[in-house]
């Protein structure tokens, strides 16, 4: 099984195959390795890899993963298909944080140049202005004014 | 004394009021936004009453609603907490016209205190040095006036604020240059070329001192807070006593701010906060007329309950304590957790908190203003939670900071936890060598470096592991499935979390 996961800008993939009684073969960037993993209840399991043994504990939230192993915190998030497909084709704009929609300053297509604020966003009395990456047309609006929004979302469409 | 309080706020803070008034046998009110209700405030006090929609102006700062609320449940008192209405005289002066009690200072201190202006000369006419600075005048005016304070100066429009058109500078060639361009920036922007300069303090702390006054003259000193690790003047992490000044200065510091509350007859909590030179200078910055976020450091040094001596000299008009009982005892140093992300311009997160887990060190206090599955909505401050430790010196006290921040563990919402483990074992942390610019000007960009370099490889496996056990192994609670394949992203809001009654807690 393959399983993709965005870290910042980087893609990154695990493939992992059962081998059974808890034991996992793992191919991480080419690399082949072998790990076990002992379930322990409550979202949390015992991870004994090369490096030595580590408790991890993993929590979903939509497609983000919190992962905590031993004391440090990290977060990525899965990538499904369709949300591979969507970034890669609709050239969308997504929340960077979750919010209100504040003001939408263009509508479906309007033809708008690099940089040209397209819609502003509010969260906790800081203003978010969402602009045009590159010169194009507006192919649709997700978001009305004082919406709310999650983080992530795709508010404006370009093409 | 009261027999019910009415909590003007939320978060953390509301639930440490309410802790206070529950052990003092009073009955407490919450009050709560429908964007808040639920909310661990609302659980933990006795009565709830929901004031308005989600934003602050139609909730948490509408007096009206509040006044509403109060007259309703009848309570007695109101407390502000801190922010919202904490600071505002207008309604200070609204609940006493209310026949209600104000739990902090008179609305004209209150009014006072938030006019710079007004505060600094109030603090000249007790003898407090307030930062030097000289107004108006011509050029060669403000060079004699430099001379005199000493280079580096900073240069401002006299009727500007907010930094517009702030100017430093290091020498007479360069001053005489700033005041020129100075004044013409002030007279097109302000119509009024009156410039103000003022000492630039170079590599400054902050340090604060908390004082209680009865309202009728006498005031009492509860000693310092160290609060100069801060991102864009807002405080990370606070202490006391402070590291960085010695017995002579803490006096001193003490005296001035005692000075300056006796002067004015200041009733209630109070915090004056200086800026400390490197040399030992202190000059008044500006005073805080309510309780101060970090109020639990200087409760764990010195054993005494800042919010119920409040509640006590609003219901009596008189300081429970004297001076002498006020003792500070080993060392206390306080996180604040916040829901920000900070690898990424530490922009606001918000969202649901799937997993709460706080530290059980029986030297670490920890304020929470959440539990697990509570909802942080996107209007407010994004404070979660400050996280307390204390120890026989400073060092001990650290070390469990930074130990209490390991078994931290919030998942569900980005927080700054991160910043906060690295700051704790940060050398310079350590050694208390560091001012108010430090976090900015040499501790965050390698921070952030080491925040958004790849996750290793062994958080990859792991989170690929707990998809591939299923749920024995991994805490979900969105129900989207384990793969959500063309599933739009779940909408955080459209989940409100738990539902309680009122008053059911």
């Amino acid at each position: 099984m393959r399983y993709a996961f965005r870290d910042e800008d980087r893609d990154r993939e695990v493939e992992l195959t059962p081998l059974g009684e808890g034991r996992w073969r793992v191919v991480v960037n080419g690399a082949e390795s072998e790990v076990a993993a002992e379930a322990l209840g409550e979202g949390r399991f015992r991870l004994t890899d090369a490096e030595g043994e580590a408790i991890a504990e993993v929590t979903t939230a939509g497609d983000r993963r919190f992962v905590r192993l031993d004391t440090l915190e990290f977060v990525i998030d899965r990538q499904t298909r369709a949300r591979r497909r969507g970034a890669g084709a609709g050239g969308g704009l997504e929340a960077p944080m979750p919010g209100v929609v504040t003001r939408v300053l263009v509508a479906p297509g309007e033809t708008v140049k690099r940089g040209q604020p397209l819609m502003a966003l509010e969260a906790m009395k800081m203003e978010h202005v969402i602009r045009a990456p590159a010169d194009g047309t507006i192919k649709s609006v997700r978001a009305a004014a004082g919406q709310l929004v999650a983080g992530g979302v795709p508010l404006v469409e370009m093409e | 004394m009261f027999s019910k309080v009415l909590i003007a706020n939320r978060g953390e803070i509301a639930c440490r009021i309410a802790a206070t008034l529950r052990e003092m046998a009073i009955r407490s009110v919450a009050v709560c936004s429908e964007a808040d209700r639920g909310a661990l405030h609302t659980r933990v006090a006795d009565e709830v009453v929901t004031i308005g929609p989600a934003e602050s102006r139609a909730s948490y700062l509408n007096v009206a609603a509040i006044l509403e609320a109060a007259k309703r449940a009848k309570a007695e008192a109101i407390h502000p907490g801190y922010g919202f209405l904490a600071e505002n005289a207008a309604f200070a002066e609204a609940v006493e016209n209310a026949g209600l009690v104000f739990i902090g200072p008179s609305p004209e201190h209150v009014r006072a205190m938030g006019d710079k202006r007004a505060a600094r000369a109030l603090a000249e006419s007790a003898g407090v040095p307030v930062v030097p600075g000289a107004e108006g005048g011509d050029t060669d005016g403000l060079v004699r006036a430099a001379k005199a304070m000493g280079y580096p100066v900073m240069l401002k429009a006299a009727l500007g604020g907010g930094g517009k058109g702030m100017q430093v500078a290091h020498d007479e060639a360069q001053l005489r240059e700033a005041i020129e361009s100075a004044g013409r920036l002030a007279l097109s922007a302000f119509g009024d070329a009156a410039l103000y300069l003022e000492k630039r303090l170079e590599r400054p702390r902050h340090v604060e001192v908390q004082v209680l006054g009865d309202g009728r003259g006498e005031a009492i000193s509860l000693f310092e807070r160290e609060c100069s690790l801060q991102r864009r003047h807002q405080k990370v992490i606070e202490e006391s006593p402070s590291p960085g000044v010695d017995d002579a200065a803490r006096r001193a510091l003490s005296q001035a701010a005692i000075a300056l509350a006796r002067r004015v007859s200041y009733r209630g909590a109070g915090t004056l906060e200086f800026l400390v030179a490197p040399g030992g200078a202190f000059y008044f910055l500006e005073m805080n007329t309510r309780i101060q976020v970090e109020h639990p450091v200087t409760e764990r040094v010195t054993g005494l309950d800042l919010v119920r001596l409040q509640v006590e000299i609003a219901a009596t008009g008189e300081l429970p304590i004297a001076q002498a009982d006020v003792v500070s005892r080993g060392h206390a140093i306080e996180a604040r957790l916040y829901a920000e992300d900070a690898a990424h311009g530490f922009l606001p997160q918000a969202g649901t908190a799937l997993k709460v887990r706080w530290p059980r060190d029986p030297f670490v206090r920890v304020d929470a203003g959440i539990e697990a599955g509570d909802t942080v909505p996107v209007h407010y401050d994004p404070i979660l939670a400050k996280i307390i430790a204390q120890g026989a010196t400073r060092e001990e006290a650290l070390d469990r900071l930074a130990t209490a921040l390991d078994e931290t563990c919030v998942h569900g919402v980005i927080t700054n936890l991160p910043f906060l483990k690295a700051l704790a074992r940060a050398g310079e942390v350590r050694a208390a060598r560091f001012d108010t610019e430090w976090i900015e000007r040499e501790f965050l960009a390698g921070f952030t470096a080491v925040a958004t370099a790849p996750v290793p490889e062994r958080a990859l496996i792991a989170a690929a592991l707990a998809e591939a056990m299923g749920p024995a192994a991994s805490a979900s609670v969105d129900g989207a499935g384990p793969e959500g394949e063309g599933e739009p992203v779940p909408d955080v809001f459209a989940t409100v979390g738990r539902w309680r009654l009122p008053g059911l807690e």
